[in-house]
Protein backbone atom coordinates (compact mmCIF):
# COMPACT_ATOMS: atom_id res chain seq x y z
CA UNK A 1 0.00 0.00 0.00
CA UNK A 2 1.48 3.33 -0.98
CA UNK A 3 0.76 6.19 1.29
CA UNK A 4 -0.33 9.47 -0.17
CA UNK A 5 1.98 12.46 0.10
CA UNK A 6 -0.24 14.06 2.72
CA UNK A 7 -0.26 10.90 4.85
CA UNK A 8 3.53 10.83 4.72
CA UNK A 9 3.65 14.44 5.87
CA UNK A 10 1.88 13.70 9.17
CA UNK A 11 5.15 13.05 10.95
CA UNK A 12 8.73 12.37 10.10
CA UNK A 13 9.29 8.82 8.89
CA UNK A 14 11.05 6.51 11.30
CA UNK A 15 10.88 3.48 9.09
CA UNK A 16 14.58 3.14 8.24
CA UNK A 17 15.83 3.85 11.76
CA UNK A 18 13.31 1.51 13.32
CA UNK A 19 13.96 -1.20 10.75
CA UNK A 20 17.73 -1.06 11.19
CA UNK A 21 17.48 -1.02 14.99
CA UNK A 22 15.05 -3.94 14.84
CA UNK A 23 17.37 -5.89 12.53
CA UNK A 24 20.37 -5.36 14.80
CA UNK A 25 18.23 -6.45 17.75
CA UNK A 26 17.21 -9.66 15.96
CA UNK A 27 20.81 -10.40 14.96
CA UNK A 28 22.09 -9.79 18.51
CA UNK A 29 19.35 -11.97 19.97
CA UNK A 30 20.11 -14.81 17.52
CA UNK A 31 23.85 -14.53 18.15
CA UNK A 32 23.40 -14.56 21.92
CA UNK A 33 20.97 -17.48 21.79
CA UNK A 34 23.18 -19.44 19.37
CA UNK A 35 26.34 -19.03 21.43
CA UNK A 36 24.42 -19.86 24.62
CA UNK A 37 23.01 -23.01 23.00
CA UNK A 38 26.48 -23.99 21.85
CA UNK A 39 27.93 -23.36 25.31
CA UNK A 40 25.16 -25.37 26.99
CA UNK A 41 26.06 -28.32 24.81
CA UNK A 42 22.88 -28.49 22.73
CA UNK A 43 24.94 -29.04 19.57
CA UNK A 44 26.99 -31.79 21.22
CA UNK A 45 28.80 -32.05 24.54
CA UNK A 46 32.26 -32.20 22.96
CA UNK A 47 31.64 -29.27 20.68
CA UNK A 48 30.85 -27.19 23.76
CA UNK A 49 34.26 -28.01 25.22
CA UNK A 50 36.24 -26.90 22.17
CA UNK A 51 37.99 -23.51 22.24
CA UNK A 52 36.24 -20.50 20.72
CA UNK A 53 38.99 -20.11 18.12
CA UNK A 54 38.70 -23.71 16.99
CA UNK A 55 41.91 -25.18 15.46
CA UNK A 56 39.75 -26.96 12.84
CA UNK A 57 38.32 -23.63 11.66
CA UNK A 58 41.78 -21.99 11.73
CA UNK A 59 43.21 -24.86 9.66
CA UNK A 60 40.45 -24.44 7.11
CA UNK A 61 41.12 -20.69 6.97
CA UNK A 62 44.85 -21.30 6.56
CA UNK A 63 44.24 -23.49 3.51
CA UNK A 64 42.41 -20.67 1.66
CA UNK A 65 44.11 -18.18 -0.67
CA UNK A 66 45.59 -15.63 1.78
CA UNK A 67 45.48 -12.71 -0.67
CA UNK A 68 41.86 -13.40 -1.64
CA UNK A 69 40.83 -13.70 1.98
CA UNK A 70 42.51 -10.43 2.92
CA UNK A 71 41.02 -8.54 0.01
CA UNK A 72 37.60 -9.94 0.89
CA UNK A 73 37.92 -8.88 4.55
CA UNK A 74 39.17 -5.40 3.61
CA UNK A 75 36.30 -4.95 1.16
CA UNK A 76 33.82 -6.04 3.85
CA UNK A 77 35.41 -3.56 6.26
CA UNK A 78 35.19 -0.68 3.80
CA UNK A 79 31.57 -1.53 2.94
CA UNK A 80 30.69 -1.62 6.65
CA UNK A 81 32.41 1.75 7.12
CA UNK A 82 30.46 3.36 4.28
CA UNK A 83 27.15 1.83 5.32
CA UNK A 84 27.68 2.75 8.97
CA UNK A 85 28.50 6.38 8.12
CA UNK A 86 25.44 6.65 5.87
CA UNK A 87 23.32 5.18 8.67
CA UNK A 88 24.80 7.54 11.30
CA UNK A 89 24.38 10.68 9.21
CA UNK A 90 20.87 9.69 8.17
CA UNK A 91 19.81 9.14 11.77
CA UNK A 92 21.13 12.45 13.05
CA UNK A 93 20.17 14.62 10.08
CA UNK A 94 17.41 17.07 10.92
CA UNK A 95 14.22 16.91 8.94
CA UNK A 96 14.34 18.78 5.65
CA UNK A 97 12.12 21.76 5.05
CA UNK A 98 12.38 22.36 1.32
CA UNK A 99 11.74 25.63 -0.46
CA UNK A 100 8.88 25.63 -2.91
CA UNK A 101 9.71 26.19 -6.57
CA UNK A 102 7.07 28.22 -8.24
CA UNK A 103 8.55 28.61 -11.66
CA UNK A 104 11.53 27.03 -13.32
CA UNK A 105 11.59 28.13 -16.88
CA UNK A 106 14.42 28.85 -19.30
CA UNK A 107 16.73 31.25 -17.48
CA UNK A 108 14.25 32.09 -14.76
CA UNK A 109 13.78 30.57 -11.37
CA UNK A 110 11.35 31.58 -8.68
CA UNK A 111 11.40 29.86 -5.35
CA UNK A 112 9.68 30.71 -2.12
CA UNK A 113 11.67 29.88 0.98
CA UNK A 114 9.92 27.53 3.35
CA UNK A 115 10.05 30.13 6.12
CA UNK A 116 8.17 32.70 4.06
CA UNK A 117 5.45 30.21 3.18
CA UNK A 118 5.00 28.96 6.71
CA UNK A 119 4.80 32.37 8.35
CA UNK A 120 2.11 33.51 5.94
CA UNK A 121 0.03 30.37 6.41
CA UNK A 122 0.46 30.43 10.18
CA UNK A 123 -0.85 33.96 10.38
CA UNK A 124 -3.75 32.98 8.15
CA UNK A 125 -4.64 29.87 10.17
CA UNK A 126 -4.59 31.72 13.46
CA UNK A 127 -7.44 33.92 12.27
CA UNK A 128 -9.76 30.89 12.16
CA UNK A 129 -12.33 30.87 14.91
CA UNK A 130 -11.30 28.38 17.58
CA UNK A 131 -7.67 28.11 16.60
CA UNK A 132 -5.43 29.13 19.44
CA UNK A 133 -2.06 28.62 17.84
CA UNK A 134 -0.83 27.35 14.52
CA UNK A 135 2.56 26.04 13.43
CA UNK A 136 3.29 25.23 9.82
CA UNK A 137 6.20 23.40 8.22
CA UNK A 138 7.00 22.54 4.65
CA UNK A 139 8.12 18.90 4.57
CA UNK A 140 8.94 16.30 1.98
CA UNK A 141 11.35 16.88 -0.90
CA UNK A 142 11.52 19.48 -3.64
CA UNK A 143 9.55 17.39 -6.11
CA UNK A 144 6.75 16.57 -3.68
CA UNK A 145 6.51 19.29 -1.07
CA UNK A 146 3.74 19.03 1.49
CA UNK A 147 2.46 21.16 4.32
CA UNK A 148 2.26 20.09 7.93
CA UNK A 149 -0.25 22.16 9.85
CA UNK A 150 -0.20 21.86 13.60
CA UNK A 151 -3.31 23.47 15.07
CA UNK A 152 -4.09 23.96 18.75
CA UNK A 153 -7.85 24.24 19.17
CA UNK A 154 -9.73 25.78 22.06
CA UNK A 155 -12.05 23.71 24.18
CA UNK A 156 -15.43 23.09 22.61
CA UNK A 157 -14.49 24.05 19.08
CA UNK A 158 -16.59 22.61 16.29
CA UNK A 159 -14.19 20.48 14.28
CA UNK A 160 -16.20 20.46 11.08
CA UNK A 161 -16.28 24.23 11.04
CA UNK A 162 -12.51 24.38 11.54
CA UNK A 163 -12.02 21.90 8.71
CA UNK A 164 -14.19 23.87 6.39
CA UNK A 165 -12.29 27.05 7.25
CA UNK A 166 -8.91 25.38 6.87
CA UNK A 167 -9.82 23.95 3.51
CA UNK A 168 -11.75 26.91 2.12
CA UNK A 169 -9.71 29.78 3.40
CA UNK A 170 -6.22 28.82 4.40
CA UNK A 171 -5.40 26.07 1.96
CA UNK A 172 -7.23 27.58 -0.96
CA UNK A 173 -5.40 30.84 -0.45
CA UNK A 174 -2.09 29.04 -0.10
CA UNK A 175 -2.76 27.12 -3.31
CA UNK A 176 -3.71 30.26 -5.14
CA UNK A 177 -0.72 32.18 -3.85
CA UNK A 178 1.66 29.41 -4.83
CA UNK A 179 -0.11 28.75 -8.10
CA UNK A 180 -0.43 25.01 -7.59
CA UNK A 181 -3.51 22.92 -8.12
CA UNK A 182 -2.99 20.53 -5.25
CA UNK A 183 -1.06 21.07 -2.08
CA UNK A 184 -0.80 17.89 0.02
CA UNK A 185 -1.43 18.81 3.63
CA UNK A 186 -1.28 16.93 6.90
CA UNK A 187 -3.23 18.58 9.69
CA UNK A 188 -2.40 17.68 13.24
CA UNK A 189 -4.94 18.83 15.78
CA UNK A 190 -4.36 19.36 19.46
CA UNK A 191 -7.84 19.34 20.92
CA UNK A 192 -8.93 21.16 24.04
CA UNK A 193 -5.64 22.98 24.44
CA UNK A 194 -5.81 25.20 27.49
CA UNK A 195 -6.71 28.72 26.64
CA UNK A 196 -4.22 31.01 28.22
CA UNK A 197 -5.90 33.58 30.42
CA UNK A 198 -4.27 36.92 30.24
CA UNK A 199 -3.94 38.63 33.59
CA UNK A 200 -4.96 42.24 33.56
CA UNK B 1 10.65 6.39 22.49
CA UNK B 2 11.01 7.70 18.98
CA UNK B 3 13.90 9.96 19.99
CA UNK B 4 15.51 7.02 21.78
CA UNK B 5 15.32 4.89 18.63
CA UNK B 6 16.83 7.69 16.57
CA UNK B 7 19.68 7.97 19.07
CA UNK B 8 20.19 4.19 19.27
CA UNK B 9 20.14 4.02 15.51
CA UNK B 10 22.83 6.70 15.26
CA UNK B 11 25.01 4.91 17.82
CA UNK B 12 24.60 1.57 16.02
CA UNK B 13 25.53 3.20 12.73
CA UNK B 14 28.63 4.69 14.32
CA UNK B 15 29.54 1.30 15.83
CA UNK B 16 29.18 -0.44 12.47
CA UNK B 17 31.29 2.23 10.76
CA UNK B 18 33.98 1.99 13.45
CA UNK B 19 34.07 -1.80 13.32
CA UNK B 20 34.37 -1.76 9.52
CA UNK B 21 37.15 0.83 9.59
CA UNK B 22 39.16 -1.05 12.24
CA UNK B 23 38.70 -4.37 10.43
CA UNK B 24 39.93 -3.00 7.10
CA UNK B 25 42.77 -1.08 8.79
CA UNK B 26 44.12 -3.97 10.85
CA UNK B 27 43.95 -6.50 8.02
CA UNK B 28 45.56 -4.08 5.56
CA UNK B 29 48.30 -3.13 8.01
CA UNK B 30 49.07 -6.75 8.84
CA UNK B 31 49.33 -7.50 5.12
CA UNK B 32 51.57 -4.52 4.39
CA UNK B 33 53.86 -4.69 7.45
CA UNK B 34 53.50 -8.05 9.20
CA UNK B 35 56.39 -7.13 11.53
CA UNK B 36 54.60 -4.21 13.32
CA UNK B 37 51.37 -6.17 13.22
CA UNK B 38 48.82 -4.79 15.66
CA UNK B 39 48.15 -1.17 14.71
CA UNK B 40 45.43 -0.07 17.12
CA UNK B 41 43.79 -3.16 18.58
CA UNK B 42 45.80 -5.82 20.48
CA UNK B 43 44.27 -8.61 18.38
CA UNK B 44 47.15 -11.15 18.74
CA UNK B 45 46.41 -11.18 22.49
CA UNK B 46 42.73 -11.68 21.80
CA UNK B 47 43.58 -14.58 19.53
CA UNK B 48 45.64 -16.26 22.24
CA UNK B 49 42.90 -15.79 24.84
CA UNK B 50 40.17 -17.05 22.53
CA UNK B 51 42.24 -20.12 21.63
CA UNK B 52 42.28 -21.20 25.30
CA UNK B 53 38.68 -20.31 26.24
CA UNK B 54 36.06 -22.99 25.56
CA UNK B 55 32.50 -22.40 24.34
CA UNK B 56 31.15 -23.69 27.65
CA UNK B 57 33.28 -21.34 29.80
CA UNK B 58 31.44 -18.90 32.00
CA UNK B 59 32.90 -15.79 30.27
CA UNK B 60 31.53 -16.87 26.91
CA UNK B 61 28.15 -17.73 28.40
CA UNK B 62 27.88 -14.39 30.23
CA UNK B 63 28.91 -12.48 27.09
CA UNK B 64 26.35 -14.39 25.02
CA UNK B 65 23.64 -13.67 27.58
CA UNK B 66 24.53 -9.95 27.59
CA UNK B 67 24.41 -9.80 23.79
CA UNK B 68 21.03 -11.54 23.82
CA UNK B 69 19.65 -9.11 26.41
CA UNK B 70 20.97 -6.13 24.43
CA UNK B 71 19.17 -7.56 21.38
CA UNK B 72 15.91 -7.78 23.33
CA UNK B 73 16.32 -4.18 24.52
CA UNK B 74 16.79 -3.01 20.92
CA UNK B 75 13.76 -5.01 19.79
CA UNK B 76 11.57 -3.55 22.53
CA UNK B 77 12.74 0.00 21.81
CA UNK B 78 12.07 -0.43 18.08
CA UNK B 79 8.68 -2.01 18.71
CA UNK B 80 7.53 0.74 21.09
CA UNK B 81 8.49 3.55 18.71
CA UNK B 82 5.41 3.22 16.55
CA UNK B 83 3.02 6.06 15.93
CA UNK B 84 -0.20 6.09 17.90
CA UNK B 85 -2.01 8.80 16.00
CA UNK B 86 -5.78 8.92 15.99
CA UNK B 87 -6.99 9.46 12.43
CA UNK B 88 -9.87 11.65 11.35
CA UNK B 89 -11.79 11.21 8.13
CA UNK B 90 -10.04 13.06 5.30
CA UNK B 91 -11.93 16.31 4.67
CA UNK B 92 -10.58 16.66 1.12
CA UNK B 93 -8.24 15.00 -1.31
CA UNK B 94 -4.62 15.10 -0.22
CA UNK B 95 -5.51 16.42 3.21
CA UNK B 96 -4.87 14.08 6.14
CA UNK B 97 -6.03 14.98 9.62
CA UNK B 98 -4.80 13.32 12.79
CA UNK B 99 -4.64 14.01 16.48
CA UNK B 100 -2.79 12.53 19.41
CA UNK B 101 -4.35 10.01 21.82
CA UNK B 102 -3.52 12.44 24.60
CA UNK B 103 -5.58 15.09 22.88
CA UNK B 104 -8.55 12.75 22.54
CA UNK B 105 -8.26 11.80 26.21
CA UNK B 106 -8.16 15.50 27.14
CA UNK B 107 -11.38 16.23 25.27
CA UNK B 108 -13.18 13.25 26.81
CA UNK B 109 -11.82 14.15 30.25
CA UNK B 110 -13.02 17.74 30.02
CA UNK B 111 -16.42 16.50 28.91
CA UNK B 112 -16.73 13.96 31.73
CA UNK B 113 -15.55 16.37 34.41
CA UNK B 114 -18.13 18.89 33.28
CA UNK B 115 -20.84 16.40 34.23
CA UNK B 116 -22.74 17.39 37.39
CA UNK B 117 -22.21 14.30 39.50
CA UNK B 118 -18.60 13.61 38.63
CA UNK B 119 -16.02 14.72 41.18
CA UNK B 120 -12.92 13.46 39.37
CA UNK B 121 -12.12 11.49 36.24
CA UNK B 122 -9.17 9.94 34.50
CA UNK B 123 -9.20 8.99 30.85
CA UNK B 124 -6.85 6.95 28.71
CA UNK B 125 -7.38 6.87 24.98
CA UNK B 126 -6.03 5.21 21.87
CA UNK B 127 -7.41 4.98 18.36
CA UNK B 128 -9.15 1.74 19.34
CA UNK B 129 -10.30 2.25 22.87
CA UNK B 130 -11.27 4.99 25.28
CA UNK B 131 -11.30 4.14 28.97
CA UNK B 132 -13.01 6.46 31.41
CA UNK B 133 -12.67 6.11 35.14
CA UNK B 134 -14.93 8.54 36.97
CA UNK B 135 -15.26 9.19 40.68
CA UNK B 136 -18.60 10.29 41.99
CA UNK B 137 -19.38 11.18 45.57
CA UNK B 138 -23.14 11.30 45.27
CA UNK B 139 -24.30 8.91 42.58
CA UNK B 140 -23.91 5.16 42.38
CA UNK B 141 -22.38 3.39 39.41
CA UNK B 142 -25.73 2.00 38.32
CA UNK B 143 -27.22 5.46 37.89
CA UNK B 144 -24.22 7.35 36.54
CA UNK B 145 -22.63 4.82 34.19
CA UNK B 146 -25.38 4.75 31.52
CA UNK B 147 -25.50 8.55 31.52
CA UNK B 148 -21.76 8.85 31.04
CA UNK B 149 -21.68 6.10 28.40
CA UNK B 150 -24.38 7.89 26.49
CA UNK B 151 -22.91 11.36 26.66
CA UNK B 152 -19.33 10.31 25.87
CA UNK B 153 -20.59 8.17 22.97
CA UNK B 154 -22.38 11.22 21.62
CA UNK B 155 -19.24 13.31 22.03
CA UNK B 156 -17.14 10.73 20.18
CA UNK B 157 -19.83 10.34 17.56
CA UNK B 158 -19.63 14.06 16.87
CA UNK B 159 -15.91 13.81 16.18
CA UNK B 160 -15.37 12.68 12.58
CA UNK B 161 -13.04 9.82 13.50
CA UNK B 162 -12.28 7.16 10.90
CA UNK B 163 -13.03 4.44 13.41
CA UNK B 164 -15.09 4.85 16.50
CA UNK B 165 -13.14 3.67 19.52
CA UNK B 166 -14.68 1.22 21.93
CA UNK B 167 -15.80 2.92 25.08
CA UNK B 168 -15.53 1.62 28.60
CA UNK B 169 -16.72 3.54 31.63
CA UNK B 170 -16.07 2.66 35.24
CA UNK B 171 -17.59 4.68 38.04
CA UNK B 172 -16.03 4.65 41.46
CA UNK B 173 -18.51 5.76 44.08
CA UNK B 174 -18.57 5.47 47.88
CA UNK B 175 -22.28 4.73 47.64
CA UNK B 176 -21.47 1.36 46.11
CA UNK B 177 -19.23 0.36 48.99
CA UNK B 178 -21.97 0.22 51.59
Amino acid sequence: MTKSVSAKAVARSYRTERGLTFTVGVLALLLGAGVSALGLGWFGTYRAQRPVLDPIALDWLGRQQPALLRVLVIVIGVVLLGFGLWWFVRSLRPERHPDIELDRGEGTALTVTSGAVTHAIEADAETIDGVNRARVHVVGDRENPALRLHLWLREGTDLRQVWADVDDRVLTRAREALGVRTLPTAVRLELGAAQRQRVR
Amino acid sequence: MRVLVRLLSALLGLAVAGAGALLALEVGWQWWRPADAPLVLPWPEWRETLATVGWNSSQVRITAALIGVAGIVLLVAAALARRRDVAFADPADEVTVTTSPRSLARVVGQHVRAHDNVTAASVTASARKVRVRAVSALTSERELRPELLDSVATLLGDLPLTRQPKLSVVVDSPKDRR
